[in-house]
């Protein structure tokens, strides 16, 4: 087991790829009294296209299939359904799903070996059947609507939509109603054992636990040690263009306030350091578009906008980043956006500031077993690998280093969207 | 973990000692009785107080001050609590062995100047914060049917009982809004500093003699204890039908909002056996409505059940598809009859149980749940976890059977969504 100190944060991980391909991280506390228990295949929605395990031909199964699995998990063969076990115990069970991976987790402070055991035996034991199947359709279908009536959801959705020409973040998570009604037993395993194999999951626990004993029972469950694994998964996506699929995106809508979007797509092919690249992009968003910029204070002034927000994510060989707000003059806020955007550079000291932000931000985060556990999922999803001295990054930070990365970046490859009510009032 | 409560004359100090954190936390909470006209005023107050400062009269300058300060995070919170108008303000910062010397008195002193100095002396700064903040509160309020499952919830309450404050909206209203200006929000912020009772909890890894001498220095309170109205609200009477009131609303699926009155009960009842009553009628996915109505039935997604305890209600939300409401309300009636008559086993009360007790320990992992505990205490004379622990144990059958005949639906409410399932 390799010990990595997560340095300046009092805290230690601990890792272990076992022989199946298994990776384990284990973030033991002193002074904690829940554990949290989370089980992740490195398989989310995106992934539609690929060759079944054991067989030839490459397949495509209808959209939200990783979703429809992942509710499908709790069905098991002796009709006793995780969360009736977990909660014998107290124990708090739930998964989810998204692009990315999907998984299955035990929040506790009880029964620590039992439940672990339980967790890699239930995700290790697919039981579907035509009628488990079939009955699930209804509660799935409720699902999808549920969120199509969320306008947050709708946007972010939206806002994928007129970035994206071929890549699968612009399809939603759940499939459509449609979709789901023609997933069968039959395409369930086939994904299943597939991207299921130890070798394509990895497991963190933090919280309240002893990281011998934890090991000790990964290492012996039966059901991961006659899993099959070490199959070399084929996945077929197409490449993603650099052109955005469209510039300029206006709906009407069941919404009561307009809502404003623009999106930007930067590529990442010739990027060296994904993360370092992001964290500066960070850096610049938080410094001219955070809550202490000018600019903001400009639209305040100039009743631009209620409310407004900044995401990124990385999609592919791509990075994305988002602006939303509720305005009243949509195409006027755009322009300001972009306007702004023309110009980004920063002081030196504007930089120490975020640096002290970020650094002490790090250090409030290690105090929640749930945080630091989602940091590492983070970490392992977009980069493949833990970043365990985040806060010695964030203290190397600086202009030069800020000037070189972001020179040449093209900031205009991007997507407007507009959300007006249907009813003018 | 040590809790120790200082009466400071104008205000109590809770102290709560622990090594358990790498931050402290700070809550200030301020309650009076509610009005109904004085929420959006409320609302409007509290975003005011910590959008700007007479010392940091923008919000970049009071957000560049807080970075400084190492990211210390300030905001406030306001609800209402049975009868209660709360006013909380909350702070929290890393300890001082991450940061630098003298920090914990820089910050308290600066969630003191976001509570005592107002940004009322410069008209044009006044102004525009003020602007800011009216144009925000009405996007939210109008946003507000953005989210249906919380809109069927306020029209259901709206349809029960409009006088009572249970139905007030959280958000305020429109026309209150538009009655806003410097001299009520003036006078109203004068109006709680004066009459509000006035807790302050403080959690981490701190000295209590430096945290009061801390909070005396900087924390000049002038308000006066006193009694206040009853702050829970009880049903004298149960309804002896439900009534039923539909809405139609553009959006996929139709929100099911069913609100139960609670007649009178006990203090043991109240903080025990609903709990565990609700618990496995519909707080979680082993509870009846999730296994019957979901699992066996695929009628919805999400069905569950919440104890609004303070005002003696019981709120089932579900969505559904609109041609399944008669059939779900059908369940979620048979479900709660056989409550009544006693159709659960010993084992559902003991995985119940278990569920509460760890839910218990988990709060020790949060400061912020430490600290609603022993607001608890105070408000619902609840006690503390391991009171808590050793009390739910004494919970029996009968007693569950016994409150669950005091919990009557009296509304039933569709927001009826357009489309059907299966049809796309």
């Amino acid at each position: 087991m390799e010990k990595i100190e997560l340095k300046g944060l009092d805290q230690n991980l601990y890792y272990e790829k076992l022989e199946n391909g298994l990776e384990v991280y284990l973030i033991p506390y002193t002074n904690k009294s829940n554990y949290t228990m989370h089980y992740i295949t490195k398989y989310g929605s995106i992934q539609t296209t690929f060759t079944p395990f054991g067989k030839k031909e490459k397949i495509t199964v209808p959209d939200g299939i990783a979703h429809f699995l992942e509710h499908k998990m709790f069905e098991q063969e002796d009709g006793i359904d995780p969360f009736t076990f977990a909660a014998k115990t107290g124990t708090y069970s739930n998964a989810s799903t998204n692009f990315k991976c999907t998984r299955y987790y035990f929040e506790g402070n009880q029964a620590f070996a039992e439940n672990l055991n339980y967790l890699l035996d239930f995700v290790g034991s697919p039981y579907f059947t035509d009628e488990n199947v079939e009955k699930e359709k209804g509660i799935i279908a409720e699902e999808i609507k549920q969120y199509d009536d969320e306008v947050d959801w709708t946007f972010d959705e939206e806002m994928k939509k007129a970035l994206l020409q071929k890549d699968n973040h612009r399809i939603d998570i759940a499939g459509t109603v449609e979709s789901i009604y023609k997933i069968t037993k039959e395409n369930l395993y086939d994904t299943y054992y597939t991207f299921y194999q130890p070798s394509n999951m990895f497991l963190v626990i933090s919280g309240n636990f002893d990281k011998e004993e934890a090991l000790e029972i990964i290492k012996n469950n039966q059901t991961l040690n006659n899993a099959k694994t070490n199959f070399k998964i084929k996945v077929y996506q197409e490449e993603e263009p650099l052109e955005i699929k469209s510039k300029k995106v206006e709906m009407k809508l069941n919404v009561m306030n307009t809502k404003a979007g623009y999106g930007i797509k930067i590529p990442l092919k010739n990027v060296e350091d994904k993360y370092l690249f992001n964290l500066y992009i960070g850096l610049m968003l938080n410094i001219k578009f955070g809550l202490a910029s000018y600019f903001r204070e400009e639209l305040k002034k100039e009743q631009l906008m209620t409310s407004f927000y900044i995401e990124r994510e990385l999609i592919g060989n791509y990075l994305i980043i988002i602006f939303k707000a509720d305005s009243e003059h949509p195409e006027k806020l755009i322009e300001k956006i972009k306007e702004e955007l023309k110009d980004i550079s920063v002081t030196e000291e504007d930089i120490n500031r975020l640096k002290k932000v970020w650094i002490s931000s790090e250090v409030m985060m290690i105090d929640n077993i749930n945080i630091s556990l989602e940091n590492i999922v983070d970490d392992v999803i977009d980069y493949g690998k833990v970043i365990p001295n985040n806060v010695d990054i964030f203290r190397s930070l600086n202009k030069k280093e800020y000037d070189k990365m972001l020179k040449n970046i093209d900031l205009t490859n991007a997507s407007t969207l507009i959300i007006r009510p249907k009813k003018d009032e | 973990m040590e809790y120790q409560k200082i009466d400071m004359t104008a205000f109590n100090l809770h102290v709560i000692q622990t090594d358990r954190f790498k931050t402290v936390n700070i809550r200030v909470c301020l309650r009076d009785e509610i009005k109904k006209d004085e929420i959006t005023l409320r609302n409007m107050l509290a975003s005011f107080l910590t959008y700007s400062t007479d010392t940091y009269q923008t919000k970049r300058d009071l957000v560049l001050k807080a970075q400084d300060l190492y990211a210390v995070n300030v905001y406030t919170k306001s609800y209402r609590s049975g009868r209660f108008n709360m006013i909380n303000f909350c702070m929290s910062l890393l300890n001082e062995k991450y940061t630098e010397a003298n920090m914990l008195e820089e910050s308290i002193k600066f969630l003191s100047d976001v509570i005592f100095h107002p940004n009322f002396k410069n008209k044009e700064k006044f102004n525009e914060a003020f602007q800011f903040l009216y144009d925000s509160i009405e996007t939210s309020m109008k946003g507000i049917k953005e989210n249906p499952t919380t809109y069927s919830v306020i029209r259901m309450l709206e349809e029960m009982d409009p006088d009572m404050p249970y139905s007030y909206r959280e958000f305020g209203y429109l026309e209150d809004l538009e009655s806003l200006n410097y001299e009520t929000l003036v006078n109203y912020y004068e109006k709680i500093m004066k009459n509000s009772l006035v807790d302050i909890y403080v959690i981490g890894n701190i000295n209590k003699d430096e945290i009061k001498d801390l909070f005396r220095k900087y924390f000049p309170f002038t308000t006066f204890k006193r009694p206040k109205v009853n702050q829970l609200i009880e049903h004298k009477t149960l309804p002896k039908r439900s009534k039923i009131k539909k809405e139609i609303e553009e959006s996929n699926q139709s929100k099911l909002s069913i609100g139960c009155k609670i007649g009178p009960l006990t203090e043991f009842e109240r903080n025990y056996v609903l709990t565990i009553y609700n618990m496995i009628l519909g707080g979680n996915s082993e509870s009846k409505f999730f296994q019957i109505i979901r699992e066996k039935h695929s009628l919805a997604y999400y069905v569950y059940s919440s104890l609004n305890k303070l005002d003696s209600l019981m709120i089932i939300k579900a969505g559904i598809s609109k041609e399944n409401f008669d059939k779900t309300v059908k369940l979620v009636k048979k479900l709660m009859k056989d409550m009544e008559k006693g159709n659960f086993t010993e084992e559902n009360i003991q995985v119940v149980k278990e569920n509460y007790i760890s839910l218990l320990k988990e709060i020790e992992d949060n400061e912020n749940a430490i600290i609603e505990t022993y607001l608890a205490k105070d408000l619902l004379n609840l006690g503390d976890i391991e009171e808590r622990k050793r009390e739910v144990m004494k919970v029996t059958k009968s007693d569950i059977i016994k409150v669950s005949k005091k919990v009557k639906i009296d509304t039933i409410f569709l927001l009826e969504g357009g489309k059907s399932s299966g049809e796309d």
